[in-house]
């Protein structure tokens, strides 16, 4: 199995803060791979140093097997790091042309393509200065991606989106990792983005991996569905082995979707009245949460990961 | 590449044009209003001419690019290296830029960029010059020279020319060292002043040519425009002028290879 990124032993240390504590991982080439933490977890500062940004204290990054930040490695990857931002008296055409020159990919890029695949195309001749934080992310995006690198690292690539914006670039993403075989990185607070988008998953807590797998796995396989009833113990006697309570008036169903009328029929024909049937998809929230409990502040992450 | 960093580098600083015009066109355009504004004055106001009968237009355009590294026009380079140099640290575009090139390659681009827009800058000085002069001397009528010393002037306006640069490119690999270490352009403005207004004083104050004067560029670079273009009997020796030349050349190495080592080491945090 070759490998996009890999970190072994990576120590990261800002004064008296250790942004990395040891952190070794090995990110497979293909698919979406999602990077999830609270903040001042490492993500960030693994990203930038694989892209030789900043220097590791100790430890190793490679990237597609070569040391991180070196050149020949860094021609294969594309990234937005944070939120991007631009020289203000550069347009978003203007931004890719000196990107592209940059590179030495002033033959390659198709930066006409790439505005409008990101939804600038009526943008491309407006400052970048100008933009929302919105299209700076899709400007960000477009950076990332057009000069078609093998990897593209995305650090929080949807923030500041609108809703339809979101599912838009949601869509780009697994679209060029299913089609045109980009390896993919995200990093992102939002658990059902990461859930909606990524393969597999690592959770970073105080720079170190805290866990790590498919996304499947760690969210505890299918779907279940949730209904709010009373009474719920009523509920649960018609459900038997299938069912589990989720607080005082809800209940799981472990269920198939094809099951459910049949379900309803049972609980209301039981005197069970439902006000609301949800289907539930897997728990990353859970997950998330259950992988830095040993070692952080509960409520603390949690605020962090909405 | 290098080439492909210079490319990039050129490209934004084409579209830079608050950068381009504050930097390396506002101090000549200013120096040849200012010029003009005197001429206006004394005919127009005080109802005189300029003493003189002859104008030469080449001399003019040597003494300005010659005057062009003084602490003056050394606040308006400042601020166009302070771009150049330091833009990337203020809009926090690093981060952009650095996976697609070597870091040497980015600053080495920056430098040479400089250079070339300096260069630029310096003919647009005798440019303007020579512009301020035909204004003189349609409004005094005196009339226009040319040069003593015919062809060989050309030799001492092209020594004056090079050292002139090589005085501004001092100042702009100075302003790419304290941009990297400060990360800010105010810091690399400021600084540089500071040291431009400090060294021309010092050089100003110097009697004896000795190598810790010659060590002061402002100094050095006096020394050696005396050199190419100075008459016969002030010209100073060979032996101090190449001192002089070699400093300068050092202290260009020096600034420009620590930029360099310090932004090549430097953790890029934030930008």
């Amino acid at each position: 199995m070759s490998f996009a990124l890999e970190a072994e032993s990576l120590v990261k240390t800002y004064g008296a803060v250790r942004a990395l504590d040891g952190l070794s991982l090995r990110i497979p080439a293909g698919g979406v791979f999602g990077v999830l933490g609270p903040n001042g977890a490492g993500k960030s500062t693994l990203f930038r140093i694989a892209l030789g940004l900043v220097r590791p204290t100790s430890g190793t990054a490679r990237l597609f097997g070569a040391p991180a930040g070196q050149a020949s490695s860094l021609r294969r990857a594309g990234a937005m790091i944070e939120t991007p931002r631009y020289p203000p008296y550069l347009t978003a055409r203007d931004v890719l042309r000196m990107l592209a020159m940059e590179s030495g990919a002033t033959g390659s890029a198709d930066i006409d393509y790439w505005l409008e695949r990101v939804g600038l195309g009526g943008a491309a001749d407006r400052k970048a200065g100008t933009f929302s934080v919105g299209m700076k992310q899709r400007l960000g995006l477009a950076a990332a991606f057009f000069t078609r690198p093998e990897l593209v690292i995305l650090d929080e690539p949807t923030s500041g989106m609108d809703p339809a914006g979101i599912q838009e670039i949601r869509a780009l993403i697994r679209d060029l990792a299913d089609k045109e075989g980009v390896t993919i990185i995200l990093a992102s607070h939002q658990l059902d983005e990461v859930r909606r988008v990524c393969d597999r998953v690592a959770i970073f807590s105080k720079g170190k991996l805290a866990a790590e797998g498919d996304v499947e796995a760690l969210t505890g396989g299918k779907p279940r569905l949730r209904l709010t009833v009373s009474p719920a113990d009523k509920a649960l006697a018609v459900l038997g082995a299938k069912g589990q309570a989720d607080g005082p008036n809800a209940v799981l169903a472990d269920v198939l979707r094809a099951e459910t009328p049949a379900l309803i029929r049972a609980l209301v024909e039981a005197g069970v009245e439902i006000t609301e049937a949800r289907w539930r998809e897997g728990d990353l929230e859970s997950a998330y949460l259950g992988a830095l409990e040993p070692s952080s502040n509960k409520t603390g992450n949690l605020a962090d990961a909405r | 590449m290098l080439a492909d960093a210079i490319a990039a580098e050129r490209f934004r600083l084409s579209r830079d044009r608050t950068a381009l015009f504050w930097g390396f066109a506002f101090a000549p355009l200013i120096a040849m209003l200012f010029s003009m504004g005197i001429d206006i004055f004394t005919r127009a106001v005080l109802h005189r001419t300029i003493p003189g009968e002859t104008t030469d237009l080449a001399n003019r355009a040597m003494g300005a690019v010659a005057g062009a590294s003084g602490p003056f026009t050394a606040l308006f380079l400042l601020i166009g290296a302070a771009a150049i140099f330091a833009g990337d640290y203020r809009w926090e575009t690093w981060r952009l830029i650095t996976p697609r090139n070597s870091r040497t390659n980015l600053l080495a681009a920056k430098l040479i960029v400089f250079a070339e827009v300096a260069a630029w800058s310096l003919l647009f000085t005798a440019f303007t010059a020579v512009l301020a002069g035909l204004f003189s001397s349609l409004v005094n009528q005196t009339r226009l020279v040319a040069p003593p010393g015919g062809s060989a002037f050309l030799g001492h306006f092209a020594g004056v020319f090079l050292i002139t640069w090589l005085e501004v490119m001092l100042v702009g690999a100075l302003a790419g060292l304290v941009g990297v270490v400060t990360r800010s352009t105010m810091g690399a403005v400021i600084a540089g002043l500071v040291v431009v207004f400090v060294q021309s004083t010092l050089a100003a104050t110097m009697q004896a040519t000795t190598w810790k004067s010659l060590a002061i560029p402002a100094y050095a670079g006096r020394i050696l425009k005396a050199f190419v273009a100075a008459p016969d009997e002030m010209r100073p020796e060979a032996g101090p002028a190449g001192l002089a030349l070699l400093l300068l050349l050092a202290w260009l190495a020096v600034l420009a290879a620590g930029a360099v080592t310090l932004f090549r080491r430097q953790d890029l945090t934030k930008e």
